[in-house]
């Protein structure tokens, strides 16, 4: 009976412009009373292997074949959204780990370009003829940009897609960085380094690429090593540009000169990893925005109504907040330890670039463990183990920061640096481990709120200890760790009300995944069909209630036959 | 606390070992004269100018007290005005630690009378201002006495060196050139992203 009343349905022309997951939708009217979603859908695909239609997966029908040319199609196994439910490192397939690849690299080229100047100072310094406060105010302009950029890129992923907002972005701030070196004041140079300081918001894009490419269960993972190894490119700048510059030098360049010639390779990685993105990447698993919105496959959604839904959501704002102190303090930290080093342990200026760059490179293991971490904690405890996971590994970061302003010895100072490094990067990425799960249909400006507020935390708390001379530099990182453990207290009142909070379980009344998504869409919307991305993703993150996901019960609004 | 105890007493410990062998700036004699061309306030181009420096012992102090005197080096030093919220050129009496002469002139062996010679200031001195001072050394190469070209204050006598910015027509052609490269590869992009769009759309 199956068979013959979905070959009517599904007997398409290639030219068709319906979408086949409507149509799978229509054909999966699902009789019986205990019939979920997940099963109807299974028993639709068994169905459509036994009604051999082999014929449709010749035809030119974007998507809707059944499962094995599915999976023939991606390298990755998929879920129903198409999304990556396993992480290869080692595969450069498209589309998943393809995006994966070129957002992690075009990331650290924007982190080298933003941190280029810091190991360099010694020589800028002089040829600019900067006083400590200008290098202290090109530091901070050098973080402020990116506060604002990085909503403004959460807007752009949403209406845009990642691919274009990343390669857009990156494009438009590489001229900066060829400009640094014609820069010859300190003015010019605070306005080269603000300017350059935009293509951190190339963060959110990232993480906004990982989101739309890879399932719940891996996305804490994607997240982690994505922004973790990109990253990595503040601490790798303090070898890289050192290098490149003695290099310069030696071939017969002053040292005037050769620092402005070392700028254009940060440049040009950037320029190059740009092009990468624009002509290699793809936004979805199934095509870029632009094709999409055009074809009608997925609807161009309303800028208004996607900003109210993300400012309104409280769980935005205080992610926003703790990710100042995480992120932030990591900002903050690749600014000043050098110095800190070099003046209170008297080290030489490249040993303290070494010691700098490893606060940087932890984040190649660091920022990723925290993602998966989160992922593992999620498994077993859902939603609530990834809060409280998250809770515990930045306040440890805070007392260690404590520790390190007050440790006195060279040796000693350097351990516990490391060890406050590897906690505040792990709590990067436990936070985008939960900033998916905030907002479906608003994810990327709830990204760029989250990503911004680490940037405010970075301007914040250099403002505050330091600049000037009101603290010594010891006394401000002490400081500045008894803030980030006061400001990590508040990760206690974010609340879902269909998984819980970290003191509280779920709601009595029965709340699903379906009930909290679909309250970003009002009734109108949900007529127009708009909705149904948000539908599937609340299907998928069925797999935060940990393990109580056997007995998840129906949910009260929308019936099973109106969707896949 | 033990430990904390046993950091702090290291710690002490290696800063006076420091102490006690290092020289203060405050112990030496000044006993050389030296005297360089640039005026009061001269501004001197780096790479070009030169710069005539005399100096002698100081014939007025008892005769002997230069017979350790083995070596001489000049130093170009910074004025105070030039130290102001760089916390990189400051003065400390500890000679190891001072940061208030940076750029090495020359290195003379010792005579006391009619000594001259003429430096070209070199092209990676910054823009400042600078006065010049010259370190005695004796045979175990340790500072012995000084003399310099301002007064113990540092007020008169000094001159400033106009640095070469380091840049070069070509690298300013470079930047733009490959600053405009970018945003017309933007433009390229919106372009082929809406020709790509407007084709699915027509298939």
């Amino acid at each position: 009976m199956w068979p013959s009343r979905l070959h009517k349905k599904l007997y398409v022309t290639p030219q068709s412009t319906i979408s086949p997951f409507k149509l799978i939708a229509q054909a999966a009217e699902c009789g019986q009373a205990d019939c979920t979603r997940s099963q109807s859908v299974l028993r639709i695909w068994k169905s459509l292997k036994l009604a051999n239609i082999q014929r449709l997966s010749n035809m030119e029908v974007s998507y809707g074949a059944p499962p094995e040319s599915v999976q023939k199609k991606f390298a990755l196994p998929v879920d129903s959204e198409h999304k990556a439910t396993e992480f290869r490192l080692f595969s450069v397939a498209a589309p998943h780990m393809r995006a994966f690849h070129l957002s992690w690299v075009s990331f650290f080229a924007c982190f080298v370009s933003t941190f280029a100047a810091p190991p360099l100072l010694p020589i800028i310094r002089d040829d600019l003829d900067l006083t400590a406060t200008d290098i202290g105010n090109a530091g901070i302009a050098a973080v402020s940009g990116a506060a604002f950029a990085r909503v403004a890129m959460g807007t752009a992923c949403d209406l845009f897609g990642p691919r274009l907002a990343s390669s857009a972005l990156t494009l438009i701030t590489a001229p900066a960085v060829y400009c640094t070196a014609i820069a010859n004041s300190p003015a010019s140079f605070i306005l080269v380094r603000f300017f350059t300081g935009f293509s951190l918001a190339t963060f959110v894009s990232t993480q906004f690429w990982m989101s739309s490419l890879f399932s719940s269960k891996v996305v804490g993972t994607a997240n982690g090593v994505a922004g973790g190894w990109g990253n990595l490119g503040g601490g790798a700048t303090q070898l890289i540009m050192p290098l490149v510059f003695d290099l310069i030098h030696n071939i017969g360049a002053t040292k005037f000169t050769a620092w402005r010639i070392a700028f254009f390779i940060p440049a040009l990685f950037q320029t190059l990893s740009a092009y990468g993105i624009f002509f290699l990447g793809q936004d979805l698993p199934d095509g870029n925005y632009s094709q999409l919105h055009k074809s009608g496959d997925k609807h161009k959604d309303n800028f208004s109504q996607v900003f109210y839904h993300a400012i309104t959501n409280y769980r935005g704002w205080i992610l926003a907040l703790t990710y100042g102190y995480c992120f932030g303090v990591e900002l903050t930290i690749d600014n000043i330890i050098a110095q800190y080093f070099y003046d209170r342990f008297n080290v030489n200026l490249h040993t303290a670039g070494i010691i700098a760059a490893s606060f940087g490179l932890a984040n190649l293991f660091s920022r990723p463990a925290g993602g998966i971490l989160s992922d593992i904690m999620a498994k077993r405890y859902g939603m609530r183990g990834r809060l409280w996971t998250l809770w515990i590994v930045q306040t440890l970061g805070g007392i260690f920061c404590i520790f390190l302003g007050k440790v006195g010895s060279l040796g000693v100072s350097i351990a516990v640096m490391i060890i406050f490094s590897v906690f505040v990067q792990a709590a990067c990425g436990l936070t985008f481990g939960i900033v998916p799960f905030v907002s479906r249909r608003s994810l990327g400006i709830v990204s760029g709120m989250t990503g911004g507020g680490g940037n405010v935390g970075a301007v914040l708390t250099q403002v505050i200890f330091f600049r000037g001379s009101r603290y010594s530099t010891e006394t401000g990182i002490t400081l500045m760790g008894i803030m980030i453990i006061c400001c990590s207290l508040v990760i206690m009142s974010i609340y879902f009300p269909q998984w819980g909070g970290m003191f509280c379980g779920p709601s009595s009344k029965v709340t699903t995944e379906e009930d909290y998504y679909m309250s970003e869409w009002n009734s109108a919307e949900k007529e127009r069909g708009i909705h149904m991305a948000s539908m599937k993703f609340s299907e998928n993150s069925r797999s935060e209630r940990g393990r109580r996901v056997e007995s998840a019960p129906t949910p009260i609004n929308g019936t099973p036959s109106t969707y896949v | 606390m033990a430990i904390q105890g046993f950091l702090v007493v290291s710690l002490l410990f290696s800063c006076l070992a420091a102490t006690s062998y290092g020289l203060t700036f405050s112990s030496l004699q000044e006993s050389l004269i030296v005297t360089a061309s640039p005026k009061h306030g001269q501004v001197l181009s780096a790479g070009e100018d030169n710069i005539v420096v005399t100096w002698s012992f100081n014939k007025s102090l008892a005769a002997g007290t230069d017979s350790s005197y083995k070596t001489v080096k000049f130093k170009l030093c910074y004025a105070p005005v030039s130290q102001q919220d760089r916390a990189w050129r400051k003065t400390e009496d500890h000679l190891n630690k001072d940061k208030t002469c940076q750029h090495n002139i020359v290195t003379k062996p010792y005579s006391s009378s009619n000594n001259t010679f003429t430096w070209t200031v070199e092209r990676d001195v910054p823009t400042a201002t600078y006065f010049i001072r010259a370190y005695a050394y004796n045979s175990a190469d340790h500072e012995v006495a000084y003399g310099q070209t301002t007064d113990a204050h540092k007020t008169t006598n000094l001159f400033n060196v106009q640095a070469i910015s380091g840049r070069h027509v070509s690298l300013d052609i470079a930047s733009i050139c490959f600053s405009a490269f970018s945003v017309v590869s933007l433009f390229g992009f919106f372009f082929l992203e809406n020709r790509k769009a407007k084709m699915s759309q027509a298939k």
